[in-house]
């Protein structure tokens, strides 16, 4: 890998993020409530120490990630990010059906966050089960409130949640590894469980660094170039070290055949760790990821709606703007969709099937970023501020991996190592096909329909001014006509 | 190519478009920023003193610590301050550019949807 940003002219804001707030960004959006669910898919293939070496290939394959991400924010360094690389490299409707299958990982999250940490409120104040949906519809309520006010966490507030979420579960990891001691009753064992069981591990694995590279949608506003490509190495090695102690108190201090079913795992570690402290200790962890994911989650798809409207690839009732300047249609129905979703989960109980289509979604948007590098390097030749050494070979084998990691998770029981599931490929197929009909039938015709009306209410205001072509042209057919 | 003249001919009506819309000023009641344009086909720059959602100023020349910068060809910008081109396509497809943060960046194209939302 190669740096090169004294080549890019640097523009100096009033206001602009630096290394600290874009790392605290990058792990926030990956650091969600869903993730100590995701050590737990991990620990169904990689049982006890093993986890923790999945999460740690996981790791070394999300370099990877991060030095094609790095180089392709640095070719372009833009809000728009993925749209704009998959648009330039395999096309315009392709770039969106993706960008639409991508965009419903935030509803799975935004929804699973809720749904979970309702889930964990509820077990902590001892309600009947069915009180978690009132939490749930409570909590989607305040963020769609505060959403339509305009209020958004001020950067450095969202700097000391992250690192006040990574660094409480670590410390609380660390205290509970103290009362295992030497204890490591299972050897590492990576294919222990199967023979795919360690690439479906690793695969499960890479879904707790997943949403990482959405830190790429705030280039624009980085101090340079390097701020986001640091932050893209940085954030994963924290995540790294939290998810390692993490997988490795759990799976030695709770047994698997309790966290088997528990949508709280995070709890029980507290309260195996601590007692009712713990318990508590974990809760408020719980609660404050919901800031990042319901902050950072609703402000990325709403605006994502909000330019997909504007750009006339959604119905344009979607750019309305309340008098805060909020696209208040679209942040309602994203809580209502994600309120849905989070029922549908609650009554079924399927709370890991998320996990798994979260991670198989993850794996193939890598696998399309590794593309996406290799189409761009043949095709755009621009200094980039940062440049992958051995890039083509890089991004092919990317491709190739992450396929292989996408199928992986996309036919895995989250629960059950021994069995194959279709369940998360078919919501997947369901997501992919119904965004790329909608891109294929009903944006043309939206398309259309905004040209009609743009033509017919609205003729071009800008004056016409006359160049010398159009004097010379005049002029003959003048001197003829006299 | 448009010229500096042509430039200035759309930033005053732009500027009176903004100011005199209602909605608009009661929309960016808090937005105060200092924007800074580039047209990168002709090295002209410029300034745009917003207070309040109310444009004070459009000054030539890069004037004071800008909180949003746009560069884009001289002709963009101009149709794009007479209302004729719509920001966002032309973001999206990384005609315009943009540093600033992801909310100025709306609140920028904000104004031109609501005075021309058929644009």
């Amino acid at each position: 890998m190669s740096d090169q940003d004294e080549q890019v002219p640097t523009i100096t804001l009033r206001r602009s993020v630096g290394t600290a707030t874009a790392t605290a960004t990058s792990a926030g959006l990956a650091f969600a409530a869903i993730d100590y669910l995701g050590v737990v898919s991990i620990l169904a293939y990689a049982p006890g120490a093993t986890a923790a070496f999945a999460i740690f290939i996981g790791g070394i394959v999300v370099i990877l990630v991060s030095a094609i991400f790095s180089e392709l924010n640095g070719l372009y360094p833009t809000a728009a990010g993925i749209r704009l690389y998959l648009g330039r490299a395999v096309g315009n409707r392709t770039a969106l059906s993706v960008t639409f299958t991508y965009m419903t990982t935030v509803v799975l999250v935004i929804a699973a966050d809720a749904f979970l940490i309702g889930a964990a409120v509820r077990h902590v104040l001892n309600e009947p089960s069915v009180l978690a949906y009132v939490w749930i519809v409570v909590l989607l309520g305040i963020a769609l409130a505060a959403n339509l006010k305009g209020v958004r966490l001020a950067g450095w507030v969202q700097t000391i949640v992250t690192y006040t979420v990574l660094t409480g579960t670590s410390i609380l990891s660390i205290i509970a590894l103290f009362h295992v001691g030497g204890a490591f009753n299972h050897p590492v064992d990576l294919f222990g469980k199967g023979t795919f069981s360690g690439i479906q591990a690793v695969a499960f694995a890479l879904f707790l660094y997943a949403a990482f590279e959405w830190v790429t949608t705030t280039a624009e506003e980085a101090r340079t170039p390097r701020v986001i490509t640091r932050a893209l190495f940085v954030a994963p090695l924290l995540i790294w070290i939290v998810a390692s102690l993490f997988a490795l108190a759990l799976s030695h201090l709770v047994s698997y055949s309790t966290l088997h079913g528990s949508a709280y795992p995070q709890l029980l570690l507290g309260r195996a760790a601590l007692g009712t402290v713990g318990e508590i200790w974990m809760l408020s962890l719980t609660v404050l990821t919901a800031l990042n994911t319901f902050n950072g989650g609703f402000l990325v798809a709403s605006r994502f709606i909000y330019a997909a409207a504007r750009e006339g690839n959604l119905p344009r009732q979607f750019a309305r703007l309340n008098l805060n300047a909020v696209p208040w249609l679209a942040v309602t129905t994203l809580t209502v969709v994600s309120a849905v979703v989070a029922a549908v989960v609650f009554a079924t109980g399927q709370w890991l099937l998320l996990v798994s289509v979260g991670a198989a979604i993850e794996c193939g948007i890598y696998a399309i970023g590794s593309v996406c590098l290799l189409r761009l390097r043949s095709r755009v030749d621009r200094k980039r501020p940062f440049k992958l050494i051995a890039g083509q070979p890089l991004a092919i084998f990317g491709a190739i991996l992450f396929s292989v990691l996408f199928v992986a998770t996309a036919f895995a029981d989250p629960k059950d190592s021994r069995h194959f599931s279709i369940a998360p490929f078919t919501v997947i197929a369901v997501l992919g096909a119904l965004s790329t009909t909608y891109v294929l039938l009903v944006v043309p015709k939206l398309q259309r329909a905004a040209a009609a009306r743009t033509a017919a209410t609205r003729p071009r205001r800008r004056p016409t001014r006359a160049t010398l072509d159009d004097i010379n042209t005049i002029l003959p057919a003048a001197e003829a006509s006299d | 190519m448009a010229d500096w003249d042509e430039i200035c001919e759309a930033l005053a009506d732009y500027t009176i478009s903004c100011n005199e819309n209602v909605r608009l000023r009661k929309m960016q009641r808090d937005w105060s920023r200092m924007l800074h344009f580039i047209c990168s086909d002709t090295g002209v720059t410029f300034s745009m003193d917003v207070d309040k959602g109310e444009i004070m100023s459009t000054l030539e020349g890069l004037v004071g610590l800008p909180d949003i910068v746009v560069s884009t060809t001289s002709e963009t910008f101009c149709d794009m301050f007479w209302g004729d081109l719509n920001p966002v396509q032309k973001y999206l497809r990384g005609e315009i550019t943009v540093k600033g943060s992801q909310e100025d960046v709306m609140r920028l194209d904000a104004i031109s949807y609501v005075i021309w939302p058929e644009s």
